[in-house]
């Protein structure tokens, strides 16, 4: 009877997926087994990068009613910053040790939020104050790095450019500059320079915001303690640079590739959250603004990572554990592979990428269930379904919203960021990568549901079995039944298919295919 | 007499509209306080008011000795406000049971209550793995109280629980709200004049935006003049 009641209730999808599975089938017989196993896990790979996208922005969407525009852009830096620590290893450590200070005087929020509430000062030197402030932490700021040793490469000499340094480091070469050191004056003042800025700015940014704010009215140790480590661990990464640098230049490919998996993640988490309490914040009840704000974000960062990292597109070399060729290679066998670490393997008598097309999706699934498990089975999951239905309400709950609209606007760009990260050894690093993700997420969301977390799962499955079938299938053509034609779809269809497959599942579902009725 | 709630002369806007125009409502410690009037007459944007969900921008709040107004919403709720609104806020892709633990504003919150919770409310124990999407508009009135009850709250906000409501079941709510009562202190907005003058206390006739009158509900059911006037029943 429930089944009954669910397949009546359902039925519209219900056969949508019927003929989207009788049309998998077909398209899978229309090809040799061989073909078929790798388009389907090409197919996955693609559906993973995809949902790794989708999946952050509907949560954002779905929470926040903020359309990020920008999400592309931050899985775009994912990449590059992944690339940064796996590639040029001592580029990352010199940016930890100003990184770190710079941040060490945001975690004395308390005791700003005090001082700020104690100053008697006029309302137009209220407004002025911080801003001066700002414009001298900028000035330090500016003059300290200006003189600080970091090792970078030079976008504007091709030899030093991250596309010759990419092509070094997958040739095994070192690429690794001579430690340089601080010039122009001593370290110590560098380093007080950076601290005390990043205490004048934290300062001025909390004045800057309106208004009493509420504080913890008394202060502790506590209070310090987040802010006497961060102080700490900046001036070790500066005292044992070359130690560590040596450290994660010598460490196997591996251990080093899962480092910039976790500092892209957290850089991800760290940019979210940053983005979303000082930029997206004061836009909650502007939406067009916010859309502006995230278009113009996109469109910032894409030119900031050009002025880093260049305009041409490079490489980032697998790790050890997908990069072999030699002996055994290409494996046959998961065992085979754990072995030789081949880059390769025999399925079926098809060659897949183990990277690709296994690692990758698997992935994909291991963020797939994790999240799904933290929506829900913790709290946070709990709130997060609860907001997604009625914000204000959650908030009458006496549950810190704000706090969450941050949570999850970093998990979301983490998210993103991870997917960037992933997707470099696999398709390579390009100024527009972020883009053509973003698109695809779109449509995967569209078609599964715009706040429908398995939604954006079909979704990103669905395009990238579309995707991956139709490129397939413009390799080895379609018979025309009954005719000796053999059609080959021609690239610019791949897009073309894949919207007008969302064009004709909005048509029928305009809530996508897990959607709920707005 | 101790008021757990003094609201002075607050002023509301939504947008551009001055909805509360001085609204004064003094709530005894232990009672139940009716808020009556017409529809839209403010008395909903009254309770989100003291909320913080539509923050005054004139006036002054203070609940339990201490002032709210300008606190964000969540820090108010938090400090033992619960609030039942009017459309209920289900959460509907929630279960019975996480629509009340979400409410928890300490570990066990939910735990501690649950017995009591279902003795006021037996039907919600059957209830409990169902989605908020399968629940009655009774049912879900429930729930909403419910939800009001998990964590410790001096003070419930109740917008309109009688609305939409069965007969049969606004006696069994009716009589939920009174035993409430006993450990909480409650503020009830509702249109059914018979629900709150048996209900309530203390009342407080709010027309236009202003509080206009406000005395025991005892007086209020025997002047027949003033309910006319500004309730339009009689």
């Amino acid at each position: 009877m429930k089944l009954f009641v669910y397949i009546r209730k359902n039925l519209t999808l219900l056969i949508i997926l019927a003929v989207l599975a009788t049309l998998f089938i077909a398209a899978a017989k229309g090809m040799d087994s061989k073909d078929f196993v790798i388009t389907l896990l090409r197919s996955l790979s693609v559906g993973s990068l995809t949902f790794l996208v989708a999946s952050g922005f509907s949560l954002i969407f779905g929470l926040l009613d903020v359309l990020n525009l920008a999400h592309g852009t931050l899985f775009m830096i994912g990449a590059y910053i992944g690339w940064t620590v796996y590639v040029r290893p001592d580029t990352f450590v010199d940016l930890l040790a100003p990184l770190v200070l710079l941040l060490s005087g945001f975690l004395l929020g308390d005791i700003w939020i005090m001082l700020s509430n104690r100053i008697r000062v006029g309302e137009r030197a209220r407004r002025i104050l911080p801003w001066f402030g700002i414009f001298v932490a900028a000035l330090i700021l500016f003059s300290v790095l200006k003189q600080y040793p970091i090792a970078i490469w030079n976008v504007g000499d091709y030899a030093q450019s991250p596309v010759s340094i990419s092509y070094l480091a997958s040739q095994g070469q070192n690429i690794l500059r001579p430690p340089a050191d601080m010039t122009g004056f001593s370290p110590f003042l560098g380093l007080t320079g950076l601290i005390f800025s990043s205490l004048l700015l934290a300062f001025c940014l909390v004045m800057l915001k309106s208004g009493k704010q509420a504080s913890s009215t008394r202060l502790n140790w506590k209070n310090f303690v987040g802010y006497a480590v961060l102080i700490l661990a900046g001036v070790l990464f500066f005292i044992f640079n070359d130690l560590l640098t040596g450290l994660l230049a010598s460490i196997n490919t591996n251990w080093l590739f899962m480092i910039a998996v976790l500092v892209a993640v957290a850089s991800g988490v760290g940019l979210g959250a940053l983005m979303e309490t000082t930029l997206i914040r004061p836009l909650y009840i502007r939406p067009i603004y916010q859309l502006m704000l995230t278009l113009g974000l996109s469109a910032i960062g894409i030119e900031m990572v050009r002025a880093i990292w260049g305009r041409p597109e490079f490489t980032m070399p697998r790790p050890e554990l997908f990069a072999g060729t030699g002996e055994g290679c290409p494996a046959t066998s998961l065992a085979g592979w754990w072995q030789y670490h081949c880059s390769t393997m025999l399925v079926m008598d098809g060659r897949i990428r183990v990277f690709n097309e296994i690692f990758i999706p698997v992935i994909g699934v291991i963020v797939l269930v994790a999240v799904w498990m933290l929506l829900q089975r913790s709290r946070l999951g709990m709130i997060i379904r609860a907001g997604v239905q009625d914000r204000e309400m959650v908030e009458a709950l006496g549950i810190n919203v704000r706090r969450v609209f941050t949570m999850v606007f970093a998990l979301g760009v983490g998210l993103a960021a991870l997917g960037g990260i992933l997707a470099a050894p696999s398709i390579g690093l390009s100024n527009l990568m972020g883009e053509s993700f973003l698109l695809n997420a779109l449509i995967a969301l569209a078609i599964g549901g715009l706040t429908s977390y398995p939604g954006a799962a079909l979704g990103s499955l669905l395009v990238g079995l579309l995707q991956q079938f139709i490129i397939k299938y413009g390799q080895i053509g379609i018979p025309i039944p009954f005719t000796e034609i053999i059609f080959k779809p021609s690239p610019p269809i791949v897009p073309a298919a894949t919207i007008l497959l969302m064009v004709v599942i909005l048509l029928i579902l305009p809530n996508g295919l897990l959607g709920k009725k707005e | 007499m101790e008021y757990i709630l003094d609201v002075q002369d607050i002023h509301t806007f939504i947008g551009q509209y001055h909805i509360l125009q001085g609204v004064t409502v003094r709530v005894p410690r232990g009672s139940i306080t009716a808020l009556l009037g017409r529809n839209g007459a403010g008395k909903t944007t009254t309770l989100k008011s003291i909320l913080g969900l539509t923050p005054p921008r004139q006036g002054n709040i203070v609940f339990d000795g201490r002032e709210i107004q300008g606190m964000l919403s969540f820090n108010i709720a938090s400090l033992g406000i619960g609030f039942v609104p009017e459309n209920r806020a289900i959460f509907r892709d929630l279960t019975v049971e996480e629509n009340l633990k979400i409410a928890e504003r300490k570990k066990g919150d939910y735990a501690n209550k649950k017995e009591f919770i279902f003795s006021l409310f037996p039907d919600l124990k059957r209830l409990i793995n169902l989605s908020g999407t399968n629940l009655s508009g009774g049912q879900q009135q429930m729930l909403a109280i419910a939800r009001a009850l998990v964590a410790d709250n001096s003070l419930l906000l109740i917008d309109e629980p009688s609305e939409g409501l069965a007969p049969v079941l606004i006696e069994q709510l009716m009589r939920s709200i009174r035993q409430l009562s006993i450990d909480s202190t409650v503020v009830l907005v509702e249109q059914n004049f018979l629900v709150a003058s048996q209900l309530a206390e203390n009342y407080v006739i709010i027309e236009e935006g202003r509080s206009v009158k406000e005395g025991k509900m005892k007086d209020l059911a025997n002047d027949k003049a003033t309910i006319q006037h500004y309730l339009g029943a009689a």
